[in-house]
């Protein structure tokens, strides 16, 4: 696939968009507990309902992340893992069948490791869709979104409450994908209100980037949050809640059965949300 | 409102930092910052630019530089390094400054830029101390409260400037993840500005960071070559052969280099920490083991390995133990005006005990490697003109000379 507009996560979020309805994006470190074990979390998730996944490539300085994603991180890259090792996870994902959208969730610097065009042409390969890079903002995006692009890769920017007007326009403008909108200034994992707040903040986000679908992130974790975002943004990003969950249950467990019992963990939380995000009504913001 | 791209300005004298798409091309610096933090960035760069023509600012700044701070500060002459070398050498003496090295000629700035902008709390990071002790002295003297991140291990080598800092009334983090050397506390110290964007300025220490931070400090760092260049010459009626200066994230030397880089005839030397040795890996040698990726928002040299993660590193000093050069001196290597060298833990310490014994000087162990790469490379330099940047003085390291050394007194 090399038409960005044929890609499935493009689809996906258009698809959301038109339908006026809130898909759920769980982000995953990839290789916390092994290889194996994200495999088979994103069959879980999958399975739950989710509407695509962040796949997060363990990088040595997490500066935008809180204290669970910099843990989850670590026990990745002290277990061995690599970007090469989160390719050939999404390769193995794909040759059973896999269907989800996929978005790389990397810091720059391991995407530029061995050279930008060779890697993005690995992440392609392998059944990538996208890439979120935190560390990347509007005025240094164009390289690397012109490189994504010609593999049919999206390349999607942020926007945070603290982003001007003049800036957050270019974003909306030079986003693929979706729109990824930080819910409140800090780093991940402590929890949002999803209030008067950030409604006013993501209706301001719409109504400056129209047609664009928008996913909304930082310290979301329950169903009731996940609800009241119904009709304001296509994703929920549920990153640090999640990721705790998934170690928790796994540690909790036998050796042999922590990898199912994380994935069993996976399935219940994110079912849960999906169940959120579609019930009709039911739910009122926190 | 202005347009964001039109902020991030292209300096003439060199390619970097770069702006936009040429980061990724083989250029240097940029903005490589989490979205939170770029209208800080933007309105630091927009309030810098400002200050730099304003001539109240620059007044208050040369005030506090030259009353409190203790500048200009002396270029002494070395007649017994010298004899020992062969060379003519010189040292600009930034450990003569208030607070001992020259990270506080960029604190003086970077905290009248945030009463500027008015905000009442810095945040610091800090390796060997210096940076720390620093910051914690400013904002004392100019009523803002302080927060200095300082890795575990650091604060136990550099036991002398936690207590400084900590009775200079600034509050000391200290960062356990990782080594929990400088490169931690540069991520710890990232993470609390992002946590708290408005009320805070982060006053990063070396000629590092995202953009508008390399060119900020290096402007304000500049002093020391100014200085040093109207000093040589009113001394000797010409200019050195060569200038050198230690790399760790590049501050002292990208401060002096500036001074003569129209001086095409002048050679600039950065040395970096060999650690054990380059070859056994365990050094902070970037230039000799590292290669070009992205680290703390800016594009340079890292040692990294072959995945993009970065690697620990290892020196005798915590100033110089640092994975990332300053884009400067990136953008300076690859044009070829400045070469960079690298001086083993061992050569440092020896040249501690030179400059101690014939000089009469405790030099910090940062600087201690500049000293030692003019020891190694005598014979290149025999007779002639070498100005040193002598950016610290060594009492904060007295414990672990001592400790290193200790059979050997």
């Amino acid at each position: 696939m090399t038409d960005v507009d044929r890609n499935r996560l493009v689809r996906t979020t258009a698809r959301l968009l038109a339908s006026g309805s809130t898909g759920i994006a769980p982000y995953l470190t990839a290789g916390d507990g092994g290889f194996a074990r994200t495999r088979s979390l994103l069959e879980a998730v999958e399975r739950a309902g989710a509407s695509c996944v962040e796949l997060g490539v363990p990088f040595s300085d997490p500066i935008a992340d809180g204290p669970v994603l910099q843990a989850a991180a670590a026990r990745a890259l002290d277990g061995g893992a690599t970007l090469d090792g989160v390719v050939q996870c999404v390769r193995d994902y794909r040759a059973r069948g896999g269907a989800l959208p996929l978005i790389c969730f990397s810091y720059l610097n391991p995407l530029l490791s061995g050279g930008v065009e060779a890697r993005l042409d690995e992440l392609a390969d392998a059944g990538f869709d996208g890439l979120l890079v935190p560390d990347l903002p509007v005025e240094e995006s164009g390289a690397l979104s012109e490189a994504a692009r010609g593999r049919g890769l999206t390349l999607s920017l942020f926007c945070a409450p603290t982003t001007s007007p003049e800036r957050l326009a270019e974003a909306a403008e030079r986003t693929t994908g979706f729109l990824y909108v930080v819910g409140r200034v800090g780093v991940t994992g402590r929890s949002t209100a999803v209030g008067d707040e950030t409604s006013t903040w993501l209706g301001a986000v719409r109504a400056a980037a129209p047609g664009v679908p928008l996913g909304l992130g930082f310290g979301l974790r329950t169903p009731e949050q996940v609800a009241s975002l119904r009709g304001r943004a296509e994703l929920a990003i549920v990153g640090s809640a999640l990721v705790d969950a998934i170690h928790h249950a796994g540690a909790a467990a036998s050796p042999s059965g922590a990898d199912a019992a994380a994935a069993a963990e996976a399935e219940r939380y994110v079912t849960a949300l999906v169940a959120a995000a579609s019930a009709a009504g039911g739910f009122e913001a926190p | 409102m202005r347009q964001a791209r039109s902020n991030f300005q292209v300096p003439t004298r060199f390619p970097g930092p770069a702006g936009g798409a040429s980061s990724l091309l083989g250029g240097f610096g940029g903005c490589f910052a989490p979205e939170t933090l770029m209208q800080n960035l933007l309105d630091l760069e927009t309030s810098w630019l400002e200050a730099r023509e304003d001539p109240e600012f620059q007044l208050e700044l040369d005030l506090l530089l030259t009353t409190y701070a203790g500048r200009a500060t002396p270029l002494s002459d070395a007649p017994r390094l010298s004899e020992l070398v062969g060379a003519e050498v010189l040292l600009k003496r930034e450990d003569l400054l208030h607070t001992g090295a020259h990270k506080l000629n960029n604190t003086i700035g970077q905290c009248l830029l945030a009463k500027r902008a008015g905000k009442t709390r810095i945040i610091a990071e800090t390796g060997a101390g210096q940076h720390g002790v620093a910051s914690a002295t400013t904002a004392a003297r100019l009523g803002l409260e302080c927060v200095v991140y300082m890795g575990a291990r650091d604060a136990a080598r550099q036991a002398p400037n936690v207590s400084r800092m900590k009775l200079l009334g600034a509050r000391v983090e200290l960062v356990e993840s990782g080594a929990q050397t400088l490169k931690d506390a540069v991520d710890e110290a990232m993470r609390a500005w992002v946590e708290d964007p408005d009320g805070s300025h982060y006053v990063l220490g070396s000629a590092l960071g995202p953009h508008p931070f390399p060119r900020i400090v290096a402007d304000f760092q500049s002093v020391i070559g100014r200085e040093a260049r109207a000093q040589v010459k009113e001394r000797t009626g010409g200019r050195p052969d060569a200038v050198v200066a230690c790399v760790g994230g590049g501050s002292n030397a990208i401060g002096i280099f500036r001074g003569f880089l129209d001086d095409e005839d002048v050679e600039l030397v950065g040395v970096e920490a060999g650690g054990q040795g380059v070859e056994t890996g365990a050094h902070a040698a970037r230039f000799s083991g590292g290669s070009p990726g992205v680290l703390h928002g800016t594009h340079t040299y890292l040692l990294q390995d072959g995945g993009g993660q970065v690697r620990e590193t290892t020196s005798v000093s915590a100033g110089l133990d640092y994975p990332a050069v300053g884009p400067e001196h990136a953008a300076l290597h690859a044009l070829g005006r400045a070469r960079y060298g690298a001086a083993s833990d061992e050569a440092a310490l020896a040249a501690f005990q030179v400059l101690a014994k014939r000089e009469g000087i405790l030099p910090a162990l940062e600087t201690s490697h500049a000293v030692a790469w003019i020891m190694e490379n005598a014979e290149e330099l025999r007779g002639k003109r070498v100005l040193v940047n002598l950016s610290g003085r060594g009492d904060k390291d007295l414990d672990t000379v001592l400790r290193v050394l200790g059979e050997r007194l």
